[in-house]
C-alpha cells in the first residue's frame, strides 16, 4: 500500500519536473573528499572529517576517502580529470621565501596540463598578474603585483584555504646554546643555519637529529626529498642561501650585484675547497648550471633555463646573462642548485649521456662536496653521520651532524628525553604533548614558528559542480577556520585566507581575513541565490543541470 | 539419500552440533565460550549500547573539540581520543568489526581447509598430488607480507585480511584434516560401506565429514585470534581501513596520537585487553578440544 | 643413506614452490592498478622523459616478456633497481638481512630456552596450582599483539625506568668495523633486548606448551617407569630421560618458528626502529617500490621456504618412523 502512495508520489513529481524545467536540476552526486590517512597526518586527516561534516549540513553527499599519498598523487597529478576534492599541503622550503613559486606555479593555466595547477584554476586575468610579477625587478611595485594576486584569488577561491601550521620543534638547551639556534622564518629552528652555528655547551659535540623518514637519496641534481635536502644542504654550497630573515644573501659567493635587468656580475670566495681537496673555482659553477640544462637533471633544469650564457672571468669571477629579467632569480636559481664539483661529475654525466638514465639516478658512493659538514657514512634505514669541515669559510661549531631514522613518533619523544636524540627535527605529533613533556623534563627548549606552506582542500575546478566559483565559495564558507584550527590543529595554526603566509610578512596581503563571513547558514544563502535547491535534505543543481558525472 | 537428510534440518543441525563437541567439561574452554558470547552480544547490541557515533567528532558544552578526555568526564566512560571520539563507542563498535572479521575469516579457512584437506585425502592419487603443492606453495609465502601487499594495493578495507588469510591459511587446517581423513580411510568402515555400495558423497557426510568436524572447530577458533591480530598489526602499519572502527584502528590511531607520551592508558589499554581476551578465548577452546581430540596427553 | 634420496626429492619440491611464490609475487604486483612509477615520476617531466624512466626499470615492455626477463635475472642473483633510491634492491636486502636474522634468532634463542625450561617444569608440576596459572598466563601472552606489547615494554623500561635505548642497532654515530664487531657489542645487545624480548615473550609459547605435551607423552612410556622403578629420583628421571627425548620434537619446530618469527618481525621493526628488512618491506610496500617489495618479500620467503625444508628434513631424520612416500 505504502510502495504505491511512493510510486505515486514520484510519478506526480517526474511530471512536475517535465512541466517546469527550471524546478530543479539533479541532485548533485556524492562527492569524495581525498586525504591522507589518519595515521599519517592525523591533522589532514581530521580537517577532511571536519570539513565532510559541515559540508553534509548543506545537504551534500560527502565521502572521506583515506588513501597512502602515493595513490593520492597518483589521481590527483595524472588523472587530472577524475577527482572531486582533496586534502593538500604545500611545504615551506627556503627557496618558496620568494612568492613567486606560490603565486606563479599553482595557478597560472600554462600548469594546468601538467604542472602544478592540477586543480585548473584558469583566468587570463590572473595570468597577466602572475606574469608581471615575474619580471617586475622594483620590490614595492613587484608586491602590489603580489597583492592583486592574492586579491583575485580571494575572490574566485580556487582552494578552499584552511591554515597555516605551526611548527613545533625542541632541543636540548643543556647540551645547545640557545642563543645560537636561529629560527628560520617559516621554516622553524631546523635550518642550515641552526646547524651551522649551534654551540655545544659540554662534551656531547654531535648535533643528533630524527627525522621519520628515511633518506631515498644524497645526490647534489636531484631533489629526492625533503629529508634528504637536509643532508644536501649541508654537504653542498650555494651561490646563495636564503637567510633567516628569508631574504637571500651571498653565501659562496662573496658577492654578486646586477649589472643590468638580465646580467649579475658574480664574485666567489677564494681558497674554497672540494672536500677530497680539489680547489672549487668558477669553472665547477658554471659546470653546475650548465648541468641543470643538459637534459640529465630534469628537476632543477627549470630554475637555470632561464640563463642565457655564463663567461668565465677569472678562477672567481663569472657573469651571468639572463634570457628576461626574473625578479626571483636569485632566491630561486643562486640559493637553489647546490655547486656541483666538475671532476667528479663531468666524467658521470658524460657516460650517462649513453645510457637511458640520467643524473638523477645516480648515488655516489662516497658524495664530495664543499659544504660546511662532510659524508662520512649512510646505514640504509638506521643514520646518515656527516663530519664537520673547520676548513670551510662558516665552520661549523658542531663536531658531527647525525641524523636518525625514528619511524616511531613515541619513540622519537623518549629518544629527546633520554638524550639519544637531542635534536627534534620532525615531529608530525601533537605539539601540546612536546611541549608538556618539556616542560616537565627541563631541559628541553622548545621553538614554535608559523610555517610558510599552508594546508588546503583542493578543488578540481574541470568538474561540475566545482566551476562554478558561487558553488566552491558557499563550500569553502560552511566551514569556520577556528574550527580547523582549533579541532584539527588543536590551535597550533592560523586560518589561513591566501597563498601567502604570515611568514612572509613583506609580500602577505593585509586584510584579506575582513569580512571573511562563514557559516552554514551564510553558506546555504549563497547557494540558495546561486540557484541550488535542497529536496528532501538533498542539494540539487540549479536550473536544469544534469549530473555528468556517474562513478 | 541426500534429499532425506535435507528434510531434517531441525536434526541434522542437533547432530552437527554434537559432532562438534563442544568442550564443557573443561573449565578453560567454558571460560573462553563464555567470552565468546560476551563480545557476540556486545557486537549484537553495538548500536544500541554505544552512546555515539564512533567516527562522530565530538564538541563539549563550550564548544571546544572533545579531545583527550579523562574517562567519566562530560559522560564519556572511557573518555575520548585526541580528535574527539568516544572512546567507549569505539570499543564497542570495534566488537562488531573484530568479530565480524574474525568469524568470517575463521569459517573461511575452516572451510577451505577441511574441503580441501577431505578431498584430498579421500580421493587420493593426483587430486591429493596437485592439492598439496598447492598447500607447499602457500606454505611458502610468508603471510603477514602477503597482507601487507594485498590491503596496500587493493583499497584499505577490513575485508582484506579475511581475503588473505582464505588465500594463504587454510594451508594448515588442510594437512591436518588431511592426515585426519587418511586415518578414517584406512579403518574398515569405509571400505565396508563402499563395498555396500554407499556412493563417496554418502561416505564423505555420514563417515568421515563428522569425524572432521572437531578439528575444523579448532582451527576456527585459532584462525578467529589469527584474523584480530592480523587486522591489528595491519592497522599498525598504516594499511588498515579508516572507515571501519575496529581495535587495531584505535590502537593506532592512539600510538599516533602519542597516547604513551600522554599516559592515556585509559586509551591504549582497552583496545589491547579486548583483543587479548578474544584471541585468548579461543586457544581456550583449542585447548579444551585438544584434551578432547589428543586424550592419551594425559592432562 | 636412505636420508639423501627423499633429500634430493625434497630440493626439487623446493625450487618448485619457489617458482611458484616468485610467479605469484611478480603477478600480484605487475596486476595491481595505477601506474607503477606514479609516485616517481616527477610532475615536471616530458612525455620522452616519463618514457625514459619506464624504460629504464623494463616497464615498456609486454608483461609476459617482463616476467621472463624478471626470472632471468632472479636466476643471476638480480632483483632490479628500487624505484625510490635507485640503487640495486639485492644490496639493500644484503644489508639489512643480518640485522633481522641476529633479532630473529637471539629473540628465538631465548624463547626456546626459557620455554623449554618452563615446560619441562610445568610437566613435572602437572596438577599443581602452579599449572592452573601458567597455562592460561602463557596462552594470553600469544594472544597480545606485538606491537602493542613491545610499545608496552618500550614505555616501561625504555621511557619510564631508562634502562634501555628506545631505538636502532647502536648509539648515534657509533662505527663498527664489521657486523660482527657490531652485533658482538654492549652497545648493540642493550639496543637489541627490547626488540627481542618482545618477540621472545610472543614465541615462547609454542616451545613451552610442545616441550610441556611431549614430557607428558615420554614420562607414561616404559623406560621412565623402569627408571623410577630402579630407584631414581624424580629429577634425575626428568632430565635424563623424560626430558632427551621430549626435546627432539621441539628443536624440530624450532625451524618452523624461524619462518613464522621473520614475519612478526615486520611490525617489531617499525616498533623499535630497527633496520630490518621487514621495515624495509614496510616503507616499500607504502611508498609503492614495487621492485624493492617484491624483492624484500622474496627474501623473507626464501628463509621460511628454507626452513620449512629444514624442518621436514630434520622431523624425518629424527623420527625414522616417518616415510618419504
Amino acid at each position: 500500500m505504502r510502495s504505491t502512495y511512493k510510486m505515486l508520489a514520484a510519478g506526480a513529481l517526474i511530471a512536475l519536473t517535465a512541466a517546469s524545467p527550471a524546478l530543479a536540476g539533479d541532485p548533485i552526486r556524492r562527492i569524495d573528499i581525498l586525504t591522507r590517512p589518519q595515521a599519517v597526518n592525523p591533522p589532514e586527516f581530521q580537517s577532511a572529517q571536519l570539513v565532510a561534516q559541515e559540508w553534509r549540513k548543506l545537504g551534500l553527499d560527502v565521502n572521506v576517502r583515506a588513501i597512502p599519498w602515493e595513490q593520492i598523487t597518483d589521481v590527483v597529478w595524472y588523472n587530472r580529470e577524475t577527482w572531486d576534492t582533496g586534502s593538500w599541503q604545500m611545504v615551506g622550503r627556503p627557496e618558496r621565501s620568494d612568492p613567486d613559486e606560490f603565486i606563479h606555479n599553482l595557478f597560472h593555466s600554462s600548469t594546468v596540463e601538467k604542472g602544478y595547477n592540477f586543480i585548473g584554476y584558469v583566468n587570463p586575468e590572473y595570468d597577466a598578474v602572475a606574469d608581471a610579477q615575474r619580471i617586475e625587478i622594483d620590490p614595492e611595485k613587484r608586491r602590489e603585483l603580489i597583492f592583486e594576486a592574492q586579491e583575485i584569488l580571494a575572490r574566485d577561491e580556487p582552494n578552499m584555504m584552511l591554515a597555516h601550521s605551526t611548527v613545533v620543534l625542541a632541543y636540548d638547551k643543556t647540551v645547545w646554546d640557545p642563543a645560537s639556534v636561529v629560527d628560520q622564518s617559516g621554516i622553524g629552528i631546523r635550518n642550515t643555519w641552526t646547524f651551522n652555528n649551534i654551540t655545544p655547551l659540554g662534551d656531547q659535540k654531535d648535533i643528533i637529529v630524527n627525522s621519520g623518514t628515511n633518506l631515498n637519496m644524497i645526490n647534489p641534481l636531484r631533489q629526492s626529498g625533503a629529508v634528504d635536502s637536509w643532508v644536501v644542504e649541508l654537504l653542498y654550497d650555494r651561490l646563495a642561501r636564503v637567510g633567516p630573515d628569508g631574504l637571500p644573501q651571498p653565501w659562496a659567493a662573496e658577492s654578486y650585484e646586477w649589472v643590468d635587468d638580465t646580467t649579475i656580475n658574480v664574485k666567489l670566495r677564494s681558497g674554497m675547497m672540494w672536500h677530497d681537496g680539489v680547489p672549487l673555482t668558477a669553472e665547477d659553477v658554471k659546470f653546475t648550471y650548465d648541468a641543470a640544462v643538459s637534459g640529465e637533471a630534469p628537476m632543477y633544469q627549470p630554475f637555470a633555463s632561464n640563463v642565457e650564457s655564463i663567461e668565465i672571468v677569472d678562477d672567481t669571477t663569472l657573469v651571468f646573462k639572463l634570457k628576461q629579467p626574473s625578479a626571483s632569480f636569485i632566491t630561486s636559481s643562486f640559493a637553489k642548485l647546490n655547486i656541483t664539483p666538475k671532476h667528479i661529475w663531468e666524467p658521470i654525466l658524460e657516460d650517462l649521456k649513453t645510457k637511458p638514465e640520467n643524473a638523477e639516478s645516480y648515488q655516489e658512493e662516497m658524495p664530495v662536496g664543499s659544504g660546511p659538514f662532510k659524508y662520512v657514512r649512510w646505514l640504509s634505514n638506521e643514520e646518515v653521520v656527516l663530519e664537520a669541515v673547520p676548513t670551510h669559510f662558516q665552520p661549523p661549531k658542531a663536531e658531527r651532524f647525525i641524523l636518525r631514522i625514528v619511524p616511531n613518533v613515541e619513540a622519537t619523544l623518549g629518544m629527546l628525553r633520554s638524550g639519544e636524540i637531542n635534536f627534534l627535527g620532525d615531529y608530525p605529533g601533537d605539539p601540546q604533548v612536546l611541549i608538556d613533556m618539556a616542560a616537565e623534563d627541563g631541559d628541553l627548549e622548545i621553538a614554535q614558528t608559523i610555517e610558510m606552506g599552508f594546508k588546503y582542500i583542493a578543488f578540481n575546478l574541470r568538474r561540475a559542480p566545482f566551476n562554478d566559483p558561487a558553488f566552491r565559495k558557499a563550500l569553502s564558507r560552511s566551514v569556520n577556520r577556528k574550527l580547523i584550527v582549533n579541532a584539527a590543529y588543536k590551535g597550533f595554526a592560523e586560518e589561513s585566507n591566501s597563498v601567502i603566509s604570515p611568514a612572509l610578512d613583506y609580500w602577505r596581503k593585509p586584510g584579506l581575513s575582513d569580512g571573511f563571513e562563514t557559516g552554514t547558514d551564510y553558506a546555504a544563502k549563497l547557494l540558495e541565490d546561486a540557484g541550488y535547491e535542497l529536496i528532501d535534505g538533498r542539494l540539487h543543481y540549479p536550473g536544469d543541470i544534469k549530473e555528468t558525472i556517474t562513478e | 539419500m541426500l534429499e532425506a537428510i535435507a528434510g531434517r534440518p531441525s536434526r541434522i543441525f542437533a547432530a552437527m552440533f554434537r559432532s562438534l563437541r563442544l568442550p564443557l567439561n573443561d573449565p578453560f574452554a567454558v571460560a573462553g565460550l563464555v567470552i565468546y558470547a560476551v563480545f557476540a552480544l556486545t557486537a549484537i547490541f553495538a548500536d544500541r549500547i554505544a552512546p555515539y557515533d564512533p567516527t562522530e567528532i565530538l564538541f563539549t558544552a563550550d564548544y571546544d573539540l572533545a579531545s583527550d578526555l579523562m574517562p567519566f568526564t562530560e559522560g564519556f566512560v572511557l573518555g575520548t581520543t585526541s580528535l574527539g571520539r568516544d572512546i567507549f563507542s569505539q570499543i564497542v563498535m570495534g566488537t562488531r568489526s573484530a568479530l565480524l572479521v574474525g568469524i568470517t575469516a575463521a569459517f573461511m579457512v575452516a572451510l577451505i581447509g577441511s574441503v580441501i584437506g577431505l578431498v584430498s585425502g579421500y580421493f587420493g592419487g593426483w587430486v591429493d598430488m596437485v592439492l598439496m603443492r598447492l598447500a607447499d606453495i602457500a606454505f611458502g609465502i610468508p603471510f603477514l607480507p602477503f597482507v601487507i601487499v594485498l590491503a596496500a594495493f587493493l583499497e584499505p578495507s577490513i575485508w582484506n585480511v579475511v581475503l588473505a588469510m582464505a588465500l594463504v591459511l587454510w594451508r594448515d587446517t588442510a594437512r591436518v584434516i588431511r592426515s585426519q581423513v587418511l586415518t578414517l580411510r584406512s579403518r574398515g568402515y569405509v571400505d565396508a560401506a563402499r563395498v555396500a555400495g554407499s556412493s563417496d558423497i554418502k561416505i564423505i557426510l555420514r563417515h568421515i565429514a563428522p569425524n572432521i568436524l572437531p578439528m575444523s572447530f579448532l582451527y576456527g577458533s585459532v584462525a578467529i585470534g589469527w584474523a584480530i591480530l592480523t587486522e591489528a598489526s595491519i592497522s599498525f602499519l598504516g594499511f588498515g581501513d579508516p572507515q571501519s572502527i575496529s581495535w587495531g584502528y584505535m590502537l593506532q590511531d592512539a600510538f599516533a596520537s602519542q597516547a604513551l607520551a600522554k599516559q592515556s592508558y585509559h586509551w591504549f589499554i582497552p583496545p589491547g585487553l579486548c583483543i587479548i581476551l578474544v584471541v585468548s578465548a579461543g586457544f581456550f577452546i583449542t585447548r579444551g578440544y585438544e584434551n578432547i581430540l589428543f586424550p592419551k596427553v594425559g592432562r | 643413506m636412505s636420508f639423501l634420496k627423499p633429500a634430493s626429492a625434497r630440493l626439487l619440491q623446493l625450487v618448485f614452490v619457489l617458482w611458484a611464490v616468485v610467479t605469484i609475487l611478480f603477478f600480484m604486483f605487475r596486476l595491481m592498478p595505477g601506474n607503477p612509477m606514479a609516485a616517481y615520476i616527477d610532475p615536471t617531466f616530458t612525455v620522452e622523459q616519463q618514457e625514459i624512466l619506464m624504460a629504464q626499470f623494463g616497464l615498456d615492455k609486454p608483461l609476459w616478456e617482463q616476467y621472463f626477463i624478471y626470472l632471468g635475472n632472479l636466476l643471476q642473483g638480480e632483483l632490479g633497481d628500487s624505484f625510490r633510491y635507485r640503487e640495486p634492491v639485492a644490496g639493500r636486502i644484503l644489508s639489512l638481512l643480518p640485522n633481522t636474522l641476529v633479532l630473529t634468532f637471539s629473540s628465538l634463542i631465548v624463547a626456546y630456552a626459557f620455554g623449554i625450561l618452563a615446560g619441562a617444569y610445568l610437566a613435572w608440576r602437572r596438577g599443581s596450582a602452579v599449572e592452573n596459572i601458567a597455562i592460561p598466563l602463557v596462552l594470553t601472552t600469544r594472544a597480545m599483539p606485538e606491537f602493542w606489547l613491545g610499545m608496552v615494554l618500550l614505555a616501561v623500561f625504555s621511557f619510564w625506568l631508562g634502562w634501555f635505548p628506545a631505538g636502532g642497532t647502536r648509539g648515534a654515530g657509533a662505527s663498527y668495523d664489521s657486523y660482527f664487531a657490531l652485533y658482538t657489542s654492549t652497545e648493540f645487545l642493550t639496543h637489541l633486548a627490547l626488540p627481542a624480548l618482545t618477540l621472545a615473550i610472543y614465541s615462547q609459547g609454542l616451545p613451552l606448551l610442545l616441550m610441556r605435551s611431549n614430557m607428558l607423552d615420554v614420562m607414561k612410556d616404559d623406560f621412565v617407569t623402569m627408571a623410577r622403578i630402579k630407584g631414581l629420583s624424580n629429577w634425575t628421571v626428568i632430565v635424563r630421560h623424560a626430558a632427551r627425548n621430549a626435546l627432539l620434537p621441539v628443536m624440530t619446530s624450532f625451524a618452523i618458528a624461524v619462518g613464522y618469527q621473520l614475519q612478526g618481525n615486520v611490525v617489531v621493526e617499525s616498533v623499535f626502529s630497527w633496520p630490518g628488512l621487514g621495515r624495509e618491506l614496510v616503507n616499500a610496500v607504502s611508498g609503492s617500490d614495487y621492485p624493492l617489495a617484491q624483492g624484500a618479500f622474496l627474501a623473507i620467503a626464501v628463509v621460511v621456504i628454507a626452513m620449512n625444508l629444514v624442518a621436514d628434513l630434520l622431523y624425518a631424520f629424527l623420527d625414522p618412523r616417518i616415510s618419504h612416500a
